[in-house]
């Protein structure tokens, strides 16, 4: 309990943690009209390929700060020895994030949704995919961030997106078929497959990689 | 009795270094350790070591701990972009019956709605070292704590380490000056 | 480590020689191709680089798992000195692919899910060794490296699949090890040995690397001094 208190305090009270990322990504989706021509009938189309890559900086964005502030200050050091599981701590912290960040996201990008294509339908079936790949990024992008934490997240950023860009192939696929009314649950069952073991490994894989920083 | 701590033929290399070689010691219930040592001697990978925190070791450490350790080293885990009362909070300690005398002795009770990041660095220190005041583990870590304390605070802490002592808590600490404590002396310098 | 000298350079010309001999078979003795005529003939190159690239990369990943587990430093050595070769393999992949894209499909980039996950993999071996370079504590860096290896490595079976899962304008694996060649066997024979010669050269060269990768690190030690 501690650690979420202690997880929601701190972002109260540094909103530029959540509340930037979540407007760069208003943003992003707001600008991208704008460099094509307003009568193109394809703006649906492109509208896809830009809102993945939109959640994918925003996460990217979002996972920055998520353990240098407190490796910098030793709030890692004190976590790291005390009784609670280490891993656990991490992925509350993660899921902190993901509530204040990847929730709102997923649903403003639904809205965009169906401000573009004008399709509630697919407004409504984005929804879950959006919010399981944003669970999927944001763990991802904090192991990155876990490897580079001392050198900047530019370096964390490359080496993990190429680990991320099979999965946005997948969701490629997953939007052609809520398009054609095909059945996508195919691509929301393999998503939640890839997130239910991401979420169990990545922590481990973080504390481990954090221990190793403290060092 | 058994060790609260019980370090055997400790050694540590920091690329191909050595830093420390044979340290043993051992810290019963009640009983404090001053660390002394040159700079770079390794007083703080001592300590991290204690916790736990760093591997890369040879030789054994046992420890016989019934709570979690109490480790304050540089880093003192304040937010300063927080209050010192938000930060009390997020240590866990604002409701502590203890807190209010605490405060007054180190004059910070008027401080309590005021930005960490405008109070001064001794000042900063103080509120750390109340997360060890208020503490109930029966190790207790200190790296260097005396570090920006003006004297008056020095002596109340020697003062309240002193007590732990009485109520059974076992005390590591390293400090470059001498404290009026009641402790053993481990020399990391001499060991090499 | 004297032995290891001469047996490595034997390896070399064996590899070399073996290399050499199957291009010029390849390249001069085998017929056309019905389809593609003369132009298939990149495969000498093509298919051997890409074969080993992620090989390579599997190799990276057992080693890195060695590391780990069993705290072998030699096998972190091996992980850090794979990673250029791995890239440069890669690099040959990716740039005789083009090559062979232009007569065959018309233009010498497509994006298509074998080219474009070998790019990842190229990307990839260029963020470990980003990565590794960028913390000069190295026994920090091997495990990082190290952990970040296993975790890329669940891309690999999908670069492998990709052909079979999506469907795409590359041509699936001519050989698999269960299936009967899809080629004929004139030319299958020297890309065998094309790929096991230059398997053989890649490994020297990563011998080679690993060497210079232990000189460097373990400078300071006193066996090195007596080696050199």
């Amino acid at each position: 309990m501690n650690i979420i208190k202690f997880e929601l305090l701190k972002l109260r009270n540094k909103s530029r943690g959540w509340l930037g990322p979540i407007l760069v990504f208003i943003l992003i989706m707001v600008a991208f009209p704008l460099t094509v021509e307003i009568s193109n009938k394809d703006l649906d189309q492109s509208f896809f390929a830009v809102l993945w890559i939109a959640v994918l900086l925003v996460m990217m964005l979002a996972t920055e700060d998520i353990f240098l502030e407190d490796f910098n200050d030793g709030s890692l050091e004190q976590f790291a020895i005390s009784d609670i599981s280490f891993p656990y701590i991490i992925s509350v912290k993660i899921f902190i994030y993901w509530l204040l960040i990847g929730v709102p996201i997923s649903i403003i990008g639904s809205l965009f949704c169906l401000g573009f294509t004008n399709s509630g339908n697919l407004a409504i079936n984005i929804f879950p995919i959006l919010l399981i790949t944003s669970y999927i990024f944001i763990n991802v992008f904090s192991f990155g961030n876990a490897l580079s934490l001392t050198k900047g997240s530019v370096l964390g950023t490359l080496v993990t997106l190429p680990l991320l860009l099979p999965l946005l192939i997948v969701l490629g696929k997953a939007v052609i078929s809520i398009n054609l009314n095909l059945n996508y649950l195919g691509f929301v069952a393999l998503l939640l497959g890839v997130l239910s073991i991401i979420i169990f490994l990545i922590p481990l894989i973080i504390s481990y990689i954090i221990r190793a920083h403290l060092e | 009795m058994q060790p609260k701590v019980k370090a055997t033929n400790l050694s540590y290399k920091i690329n191909e270094k050595k830093l420390f070689q044979n340290i043993s010691f051992e810290l019963m219930a009640g009983k404090a350790i001053h660390i002394q040592g040159d700079n770079g001697s390794g007083k703080t990978t001592l300590l991290k070591i204690i916790c736990g925190l760093t591997n890369q070791v040879k030789g054994e450490i046992e420890k016989k701990l019934d709570k979690q350790i109490c480790f304050l080293g540089h880093k003192n885990a304040l937010k300063q972009y927080l209050t010192v009362e938000e930060n009390l909070s997020l240590l866990n300690i604002i409701n502590h019956p203890d807190l209010k005398q605490h405060l007054i002795e180190f004059g910070l009770d008027k401080s309590l709605d005021i930005n960490l990041s405008s109070l001064s660095f001794g000042q900063q220190k103080k509120i750390a070292l109340l997360r060890v005041f208020l503490n109930d583990s029966d190790l207790i870590l200190l790296d260097e704590p005396c570090v920006g304390l003006d004297t008056q605070s020095q002596n109340y802490l020697c003062r309240f380490l002193n007590d732990e002592l009485e109520h059974r808590k076992s005390i590591l600490f390293s400090s470059h000056i001498s404290l009026d404590i009641n402790s053993e002396k481990l020399n990391l310098s001499d060991q090499v | 480590m004297y032995q290891v000298d001469r047996a490595y350079s034997y390896i070399f010309y064996v590899s070399l020689v073996l290399y050499l001999v199957s291009i010029f078979w390849g390249l001069f003795v085998t017929p056309e191709d019905f389809v593609q005529g003369n132009s298939y003939r990149i495969i000498y190159l093509h298919v051997p680089a890409s074969f080993i690239s992620q090989s390579l990369y599997i190799a990276m990943a057992i080693a890195s798992a060695i590391f780990l587990i069993w705290k072998v430093k030699l096998s972190a050595y091996l992980v850090r000195s794979i990673a250029p070769i791995g890239a440069i393999t890669t690099f040959i992949a990716l740039i005789s692919g083009s090559i062979w894209g232009i007569p065959t499909w018309g233009t010498w980039w497509v994006w298509d899910a074998r080219i474009v996950s070998t790019l990842i993999l190229f990307i990839m071996y260029l963020g470990l060794i980003s990565l590794h370079d960028s913390f000069s504590n190295h026994e920090k860096a091997d495990k990082f490296l190290s952990i970040l290896v296993l975790v890329g490595s669940v891309n690999i079976p999908i670069i492998k699949m990709s052909v079979e899962w999506w469907s795409t304008l590359h041509q699936p694996a001519s050989i698999t090890i269960s299936d009967k060649p899809a080629i004929d066997l004139v030319m299958l024979y020297p890309l065998f040995g094309s790929i096991v010669g230059f398997a053989g050269i890649v490994a020297c060269l990563v011998i080679l690397s690993s060497k210079l990768q232990i000189l460097r690190r373990e400078r300071n030690k006193s066996w090195i001094k007596n080696y050199v």
